[in-house]
């Protein structure tokens, strides 16, 4: 009985091996109008609305699992993105550093190439590494010295940040008054102890630019007969054994008359704004 | 007897009613280590492990067909072989005189991957020319652990709502069954 049951079961074994190697041939000889092909077919197109059916129903749980699966990444992504951000914002900064180092540096080029300078005279750009503490005096330090080849009473020029090609933001700073051997002191323009031989561009107006413990700057010895108009820009004359003529100073700001003054009282706005000085040129002249 | 078999009957095609539905609503959109589960081959194996080599094969063959008419493949080729797996697991079975769960799985992945060579040899002589060995490290393997882990709680979920007995029906007899 056990032997019939076994030998039964290997012949239906058998028959569906035989049935299903059937189907197959059947299914590649025949064209896909057969009879097996649209059967196929017609059991696809059953189950078709079950698989769009499940396609809704799956969906709102998909979302869910890309919704927690999308949030535990972002949270990753947004911490490396934070650091990414923190390091592109220090990148900014040194970019923005560097392009207004470009736009200083290109305005003592132009400095150099504008003013008339003796013959064989160098140029040295330094920086400024050090300013006055107080106002009683106004002076910068400077990272250039004897080592370099400067030597006291170089006139020295600046540019400092401004938009256009204009006058604006260049011109003259001061002198050297003390020199080590990596490291000088200029003397500002802007120092109650600086005198500066200068004239008004355009005009017979000559006269000396003054500092003072305010930071402002005067134009004093001009003759009071002399008209001058706000907005005249004043230049170092030449006169003098520091600084060359041509050299950009200021702006006059306002003009004032005293009746028991033989002289007008000039105020003028430098073109340098000696806050925000960073770098220098100093005009290296030919010894005499 | 008429009964018993008729009951037997009506619980195979349940379980082929339950494993088109599963697959297609659910199982096809699920997706682990890149494959999805095949229910067809899961109850295919849940039939022969609890009915033995016989109603393995032949759930197996009709398994097999609605397989090809869901996956819109040639006829015939998960019909052969399902049968292949099906009377293939219910004659180990029936020599093993029964499994515990370890077995289950152990018999479950080698069916499952055996399943999935012979797919992948008719793959290779028909279809896209995917490197087997690439095959095999991407496709089958994976799918045969999957259905194994799968296989595992499916069949002591059925057995515990007593849709298939827990071991095959007709037990070894003296001298042992010739397969």
């Amino acid at each position: 009985m056990a032997r019939n049951k076994v030998a039964w079961r290997r012949v239906i074994f058998v028959i569906l091996i035989i049935a299903s190697l059937a189907l197959l041939t059947v299914s590649f000889r025949e064209s896909e109008s057969g009879p097996v092909h649209s059967v196929q077919q017609f059991g696809a197109g059953l189950l078709a609305p079950l698989q769009s059916w499940g396609t809704k129903i799956a969906e709102p749980f998909q979302d869910g699992y890309q919704w927690f699966k999308t949030l535990w990444s972002a949270h990753r992504r947004a911490e490396e993105l934070e650091e990414k951000l923190q390091v592109l914002q220090g990148e900014i900064i040194k970019l923005e550093e560097q392009a207004e180092e470009n736009v200083r540096l290109k305005g003592l080029l132009d400095l150099r190439d504008r003013a008339t300078y003796p013959e064989g005279t160098e140029f040295a750009v330094a920086s400024v590494i050090g300013k006055s503490p107080t106002r009683w005096e106004a002076w910068v330090m400077i990272d250039k010295g004897s080592a370099d080849g400067l030597r006291k009473d170089l006139p020295v020029v600046g540019a400092t940040p401004t938009a256009g090609e204009s006058l604006a933001g260049k011109g003259l700073v001061g002198k050297i008054v003390e020199v080590t051997e990596h490291s000088a002191k200029v003397l500002l323009i802007t120092d109650s102890s600086s005198s500066v031989a200068a004239k008004i561009q355009g005009s017979r107006a000559e006269g000396f630019v003054e500092g003072s413990v305010s930071g402002s700057l005067v134009m004093d010895y001009v003759d009071r007969d002399i008209a001058v108009d706000p907005k005249l820009i004043i230049i170092t004359s030449g006169y003098g054994p520091v600084y060359p003529s041509d050299i950009p100073i200021g702006v006059v700001s306002s003009v004032g008359e005293e009746d028991v003054n033989i002289y007008k009282e000039i105020e003028l706005q430098a073109f340098v704004d000696f806050r925000v000085l960073e770098e220098v040129m100093v005009l290296m002249l030919p010894e005499q | 007897m008429k009964r018993t078999r008729f009951a037997i009957v009506g619980k195979a095609l349940l379980l082929l009613v339950i494993a088109i539905a599963l697959q297609t609503l659910v199982v096809s959109r699920i997706s682990v280590l890149g494959v999805t589960a095949d229910t067809f081959v899961i109850f295919t194996i849940v039939m022969a492990l609890s009915r033995g080599p016989l109603q393995g094969a032949i759930f197996g063959f009709f398994a097999g067909v609605v397989a090809d008419v869901a996956f819109i493949q040639p006829l015939g080729v998960h019909a052969l072989v399902y049968v292949l797996v099906g009377y293939s697991v219910g004659t180990l079975v029936s020599r093993l005189g029964g499994v515990n769960a370890l077995g289950v799985f152990l018999i479950a992945a080698g069916a499952a991957l055996s399943a999935q060579v012979l797919f992948g040899l008719f793959q290779f002589m028909m279809g896209p020319r995917a490197g087997f060995l690439t095959m095999l490290g991407t496709q089958m393997l994976p799918a045969a652990v999957l259905d194994a882990l799968v296989t595992v709680p499916v069949y002591a979920l059925l057995v515990r709502f007593r849709v298939v007995p827990a071991s095959p029906v007709e037990p070894k007899t003296a001298g042992g069954v010739a397969e």
